[in-house]
């Protein structure tokens, strides 16, 4: 905007609001319709919906869900999408930044007059684009179920550690075989064993490299036992 | 809508009339006596009812305040034409946080920021005290629900430009108001310290921790240590119920404050422009009532095309007034008719007599 069309807009912005209404009572009352509509929505949601309680955090336990709200679920599924641990830094913290700064500075790249949704297609386009992005990155997240079953078949042996793994919520970020998040937070173990040794699965499981939390809690045993069912995946 | 407050709005009318035909800008839109009418009115009061200690102390108040004068000047303030259903959604985030911190204020009687008591203290509170469940209820979906009112409220200021000159810096303080918002919604998911909001929050963390330089030194401080523990509770306690909240409430009145001293936008499409001033007061004369254009927009199209279909309208009725009051059909008159209705339901409004910015301004 130069500075003409600067004061254009303001001369006009007067008239319109010379033209327009006081705020009391006009606009208070579709305000106050709007708090009574909201008050309602939220107190409805309260009564039917309730507040329930998960069981009592145990860093020790083996059965978690590692799911966030809803409405970081996009940021999650983000994640799933760019999964090479290469990209994981960009992924978790650049395109966030990114688009926060994009979204911070944007008065200041997109100074033109035109205001029209419809006669400022780019704005207009990218900001539907954005939305249906959001939303269906959402919907994603919230599909990815909290599986906690291996149909996978596998030696007698080993089905204390696959137990384990199925009840750890291993399967909310991996796959094996066709449980679990396909395209998840973590590589697919389904033929996890021929890619690395078992130790070095024992120490994953361990350490929990990148963003996967570590499992240390689990204790010797049940390491060994996840150890040792994942590393027969081949 | 009818109008609660008939004599108000016609007191304006009048304000409006006695002012209006010029195009030079120089018109008062609330008769400025009135408000030292009011101080006076206190004075007067505060004098023959000696007893009333009340009036006494508001006008002690005002008097050095000027509370009551800003508060008219609030409420009288105009919003332009064509204001619509999308412009309540700000101030309908305003409303749920303020019902988050009356709700986290009575949560944070009962909780126990320790990570030994944490749970238990919410169980207690969900289970065994009165109403406990209905208020966590309200303030766990009182979250949900701002998120959906901030990023509906953004979108609306998008779409419109209302990002735009000159209110840049009310976009900058609403994308941070919306990045604290968020970053209740995170560290406030933790607190309840069951099984889900734990673990989450340690993916949560581990996220923040992968990000370059200053990733690790960030996980760390939230985590209070390079291990979670009992500390990283209560960091996240103080930051949920003391820094943030605190931020934002400071950001939202600056937010507020520059929402009144440059008004809100008008919808995009709403035009004032018409150059045929004169030719409008001939409509006063002639005393034609058309019809307010806020009942007619909400009322014939519902929330969505509010804008639009206003200035229809109003083109509708004066092509109505026209056979209503020939002398007021003048030429230019005709070319706005020609140019007017494609939508048959507008003339149709029978809600007539009202005040009409057309006529008055
Ligand atoms: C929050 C999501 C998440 C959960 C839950 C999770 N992981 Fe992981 N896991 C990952 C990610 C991400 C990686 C890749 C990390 C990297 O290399 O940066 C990974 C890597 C691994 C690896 C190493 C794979 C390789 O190719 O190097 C193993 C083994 C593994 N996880 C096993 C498990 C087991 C067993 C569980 C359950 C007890 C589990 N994970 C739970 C996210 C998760
Ligand atoms: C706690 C969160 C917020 C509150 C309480 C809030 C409140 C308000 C209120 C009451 C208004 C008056 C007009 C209206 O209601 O539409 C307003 C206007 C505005 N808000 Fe917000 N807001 C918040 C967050 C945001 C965010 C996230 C953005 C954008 C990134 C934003 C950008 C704007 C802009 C640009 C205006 C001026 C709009 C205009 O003049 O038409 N706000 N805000």
């Amino acid at each position: 905007m130069n500075n003409r069309e600067k004061e254009e807009y303001l001369r006009e912005y007067e008239q319109l609001k010379k033209k327009g209404k006081p705020f009391f009572p006009y606009a208070i009352m579709k305000d106050s319709v709007m708090f009574l509509v909201v008050a309602a929505v939220l107190i409805t949601m309260s009564l039917v919906l309730g507040a329930e309680m998960g069981p009592k955090a145990d860093p020790t336990t083996t059965t978690y869900t590692p799911r966030p709200e809803w409405y970081f679920f996009f940021l999650f599924e983000l994640l799933r999408v760019l999964k090479p641990p290469a990209l994981v830094p960009i992924a978790t913290v650049g395109i966030p930044t990114i688009c926060m700064v994009l979204l911070l500075a944007l008065p200041f790249y997109d100074r033109g007059a035109e205001r029209i949704p419809w006669k400022r297609p780019i704005a207009t386009i990218t900001g539907i684009l954005i939305i249906i992005a959001m939303a269906k990155l959402t919907l994603l997240g919230a599909s990815a179920g909290s599986p906690s079953e291996i149909e996978l078949a596998t030696k007698p042996q080993y089905e204390q550690g696959k137990a384990i793994v199925a009840e750890s919520g291993c399967l909310a970020c991996h796959a094996i075989g066709e449980n679990g998040a396909h395209g998840g937070l973590g590589p697919d173990l389904t033929e996890i064993g021929s890619k690395i040794p078992r130790s070095a699965i024992k120490q994953s499981v361990e350490i929990g490299p990148g963003i996967m939390p570590s499992f240390r809690g689990l204790g010797e045993e049940d390491l060994n036992a996840v150890a040792d069912y994942l590393a027969s995946l081949n | 809508m009818k109008s609660p407050f008939p004599s108000r709005t016609k007191k304006a009318d009048q304000a409006g009339n006695g002012a209006a035909p010029d195009e030079n800008g120089a018109v008062v839109e609330e008769p400025k006596p009135s408000r030292k009418e009011k101080l006076s009115g206190h004075k007067d009061l505060a004098v023959h009812h000696g007893g009333e200690a009340g009036k006494d102390v508001a006008g002690w108040v005002d008097s050095r305040t000027n509370a009551t004068g800003i508060f008219t000047a609030m409420m009288s303030r105009h919003v332009p034409k064509g204001t619509n259903w999308f412009y309540t959604l700000g101030s309908a985030t305003m409303f749920i946080f303020a019902m988050q911190a009356i709700t986290g204020v009575i949560l944070s009687m009962y909780y126990t920021p320790s990570a030994t008591q944490a749970y238990a203290s919410i169980t207690h509170l969900t289970n065994d005290v009165f109403l406990g469940e209905f208020v966590r209820g309200l303030h766990k979906w009182g979250a949900s629900l701002m998120i959906i009112l901030i990023f509906l409220h953004m979108a609306r200021t998008f779409f419109f430009g209302a990002y735009k000159y000159p209110r840049e810096l009310n976009w900058v303080i609403g994308v941070v108001l919306l990045i604290l918002t968020m970053v209740m919604g995170l560290t406030g998911y933790l607190l309840p310290f069951d099984q889900r909001s734990f673990w989450a929050t340690i993916v949560a963390n581990n996220i923040t921790a992968s990000g370059p330089v200053v990733g690790p030194y960030l996980a760390d401080f939230l985590r209070a240590g390079p291990d979670f523990s009992a500390t990283t509770l209560s960091r996240f306690y103080a930051l949920h119920m003391l820094v943030v909240p605190g931020l934002i409430g400071g950001l939202i009145g600056a937010h507020l404050f520059l929402v009144v001293k440059l008004g809100t936008t008008a919808p995009p499409w709403v035009r004032a422009a018409r150059p045929k001033g004169a030719q409008r007061s001939e409509a006063v004369v002639a005393g034609v009532a058309v019809a307010d254009s806020d009942e007619v927009s909400v009322s014939s199209n519902g929330v969505v095309a509010n804008g639009s279909v206003e200035a229809v309208a109003e083109e509708a009725d004066q092509a109505k007034s026209k056979t209503e009051a020939p002398e007021a059909a003048a030429g230019p008159e005709v070319t706005e008719a020609e140019s007017a209705p494609e939508e048959p339901e507008a003339p149709e409004e029978p809600e007539a007599p009202a005040d009409d910015e057309e006529t008055t301004s």
